[in-house]
């Protein structure tokens, strides 16, 4: 019997990144029989954004099909724009006679897109300010010498126990004492605390040697200057990351908006989204409509990902190996 | 922070006599205008409402309270007594939460293992996996729970339906029947978390230093060994972390909830309440029927239980770790 299998003596940088290889070294036959259940779950994964996708582009009849047909017949545009919706020779009972997504929500300037704005201002006015806020807060707390600094960052911490379900009843009540519902303020300004960020911003910070900030103050550089110059730059991958985070988190939040925001102006995308819902239900022709405009919601976080991919993987693992 | 110690204690006692705000903070004002924004915001909006809903779950509070019409006022343990002795809805939500937060999670955090381990090899069909994979994470929650709202239609246009079709089996009606409710959002969850625990399984196995497998594989350990032996117990803190992350994530299921089972009297829940959890309920008491009072109760509930079972978590990891 050799010692080492010929196969399993493999040069150390042929290894998979991590060393643990894995039950597929062995180039047998059944190693690609192995990942049968991988690509079958793949498909699991796929099959609903290629069900919404399609449909979106199907016609209200064939959206009626039983069975539901797999490639629409024909991609149609209808759901996003109905060009034939008020037509005078159409029959109104005809259930394709009806608006298209952007023919809707014309209690708003620009329909649709006014929720998409209104989304795209909260998150960017939120993400900026909350990283603004946060990596202000998190250079004091990891460079000054400052008293009470350890009770400020343990309370930090201990907060991200707590489920912000928990403040939901207050913040509305300080909210609706303030005159905020209703407003962009109670979108913007309860979101901005974020412990998390902090949290990981600290954690980043303290690999980053106290010398530079030490030189700065000897080069007699004010403590702005010194976070704005120095800080910042050099925490330019972690706030990428948190960033990225919290502009997903606030592009899909729903419950809080949901509370706050009354008036069809104020609403969110995953609002008007709810809404859309609820207004056609038991309706198959809507189904369309709602999964065009699930399509739409999605794109940007989407796109966001994809373009910031590597940022946001590491800003992950990050968080979860300290 | 040790290797700039004796630089800063050496100059301290030119600092000796520090005066205004220097004697609190080295920076002086500063620091202290630095802190603020966050500070004033975080106590406003993080801290101040855990004690605010404290105080308010031992009220009855409904944000009118008319003398006559809606008092408020302390209802001492009266909110607790009736959500644990007399609200059977409440028993539901709890029943209904617990049996999804224990399926999805325990199903997310296998699934993400076994993931991380089919796609750790670094290669090109790999890497587009799993972005596929992650690529619920990063989706609209709204946009998802919408979709799979179409494919587990009742009726026979419905996708899963049409599946069902096609094998000849007469259409079900998903998310009308009771006993589906929660293995249909065990399912959406584990579909929409896979990819995030895989993400973080994997950066956990990439760090472990390739010499143990050799190490190993010298000493003729199988695949199978070397991930029972290595793998797997020092993945131990990830799995932590992922079992953490994703009870507390579990426990605030509201989304799904609340948009694949309205009911038509204006509550939330479904049929039966089949698909009733704590969030939707407390969102049901305080938001629809504006019982500000015994909806905290409910919050607080809520936090007593993620606490506990963050607790259990720690101490139990710690204690493998003492075991070790």
């Amino acid at each position: 019997m050799t010692i080492i299998d010929q196969e399993e003596f493999v040069p150390k940088d042929t290894f998979d990144a991590g060393g643990f290889s894995s039950p597929f070294e062995k180039r047998s036959k059944w190693s690609k029989l192995r990942r049968i259940p991988l690509y079958l779950t793949t498909i699991i994964m796929v099959a609903p954004y290629y069900w919404m996708i399609t449909s979106s582009f199907k016609s209200v009849q064939e959206l009626q099909k039983v069975p539901p047909t797999v490639v629409p017949n024909k991609w149609l545009l209808v759901n996003y724009f109905n060009t034939n919706f008020g037509n005078v020779n159409n029959n109104s009972t005809d259930p394709s006679n009806q608006r298209g997504l952007f023919q809707r929500f014309e209690e708003v300037q620009f329909g649709f897109f006014h929720y998409v704005l209104n989304s795209l201002f909260i998150v960017v006015t939120i993400t900026v300010a909350t990283m603004l806020i946060s990596s202000l807060a998190a250079y004091v707390v990891s460079k000054h010498r400052m008293k009470g600094k350890r009770l400020i960052y343990l309370t930090i911490i201990g907060s991200m126990m707590v489920p912000w379900q928990v403040g939901i009843i207050p913040n509305f009540l300080t909210m609706s004492n303030l005159n905020w519902l209703d407003t962009y303020w109670a979108y913007i300004i309860p979101a901005l605390p974020k412990a998390f960020i902090v949290f990981f911003l600290v954690q980043y910070l303290s690999s980053i040697p106290d010398e530079l900030v030490e030189s700065a103050r000897i080069d007699r550089a004010s403590e702005f200057t010194i976070w704005w110059r120095i800080i910042l730059p050099l925490l330019k991958p972690a706030m990428i990351a948190m960033m990225i985070f919290a502009s997903i988190g606030e592009w899909n939040n729903f419950l809080w908006p949901m509370i706050i925001a009354n008036s069809p102006e104020m609403w969110n995308l995953p609002v008007a989204l709810s809404m859309l819902r609820n207004n056609g239900a038991g309706n198959i022709g809507m189904q369309g409509i709602i999964m065009g405009a699930s399509l739409l919601a999605s794109i940007p976080t989407v796109l966001l990902f994809l373009v910031a991919q590597k940022h946001f993987i590491r800003g992950i693992a990050l968080s979860g190996i300290k | 922070m040790s290797t700039s110690t004796p630089t800063v204690t050496a100059l301290e006692p030119t600092r000796q006599r520090r005066k205004g705000f220097y004697k609190w903070s080295d920076s002086g004002l500063s620091s202290y205008l630095m802190l603020a924004p966050f500070v004033l915001l975080f106590v406003a909006f993080s801290i101040y409402p855990i004690f605010a809903s404290f105080r308010l779950s031992f009220m009855r509070y409904n944000a009118i309270c008319d003398e006559e019409l809606s008092p408020c006022g302390s209802v001492r343990f009266g909110n607790y007594y009736r959500l644990f002795f007399e609200d059977d809805r409440f028993h539901k939500a709890l029943l209904n939460t617990s049996y999804y937060v224990v399926g999805a999670v325990s199903l997310t955090i296998i699934a993400s293992l076994m993931l991380a381990i089919a796609l750790q090899a670094d290669t090109k069909s790999n890497r587009i996996l799993r972005v596929v994979f992650f690529l619920p994470s990063v989706t609209s929650s709204i946009a998802t729970v919408l979709v799979w709202g179409w494919v587990f239609r009742g009726d026979g246009v419905g996708l899963l339906n049409g599946v069902l079709a096609a094998m000849g089996i007469s259409p079900v009606e998903w998310l009308a029947t009771p006993a589906l409710a929660v293995p249909i959002l065990v399912l959406m969850s584990v579909w929409g978390g896979a990819g995030y625990g895989m993400i973080l399984f994997l950066a956990g196995i990439n760090s472990i230093p390739t010499y143990y497998y050799e190490a190993a594989m010298i000493d003729g350990a199988n695949p199978r060994q070397r991930f029972r032996y290595i793998t797997l117990p020092l993945l131990k803190p990830v799995m932590t972390y992922v079992g953490i992350t994703s009870i507390i994530g579990a426990f605030q299921i509201f989304e799904g909830v609340y948009l694949l089972f309205p009911t038509s009297v204006g509550s939330v829940g479904g049929l039966q309440d089949m698909a009733l959890m704590l969030v939707p309920y407390l969102y049901d008491q305080g938001f629809i029927h504006f019982r500000l009072g015994y909806a905290s109760a409910i919050a607080w509930v809520l936090f007593g239980i993620i606490f506990i079972i963050s607790l259990i978590n720690l101490k139990l990891s710690k204690s493998f770790e003492d075991l070790r």
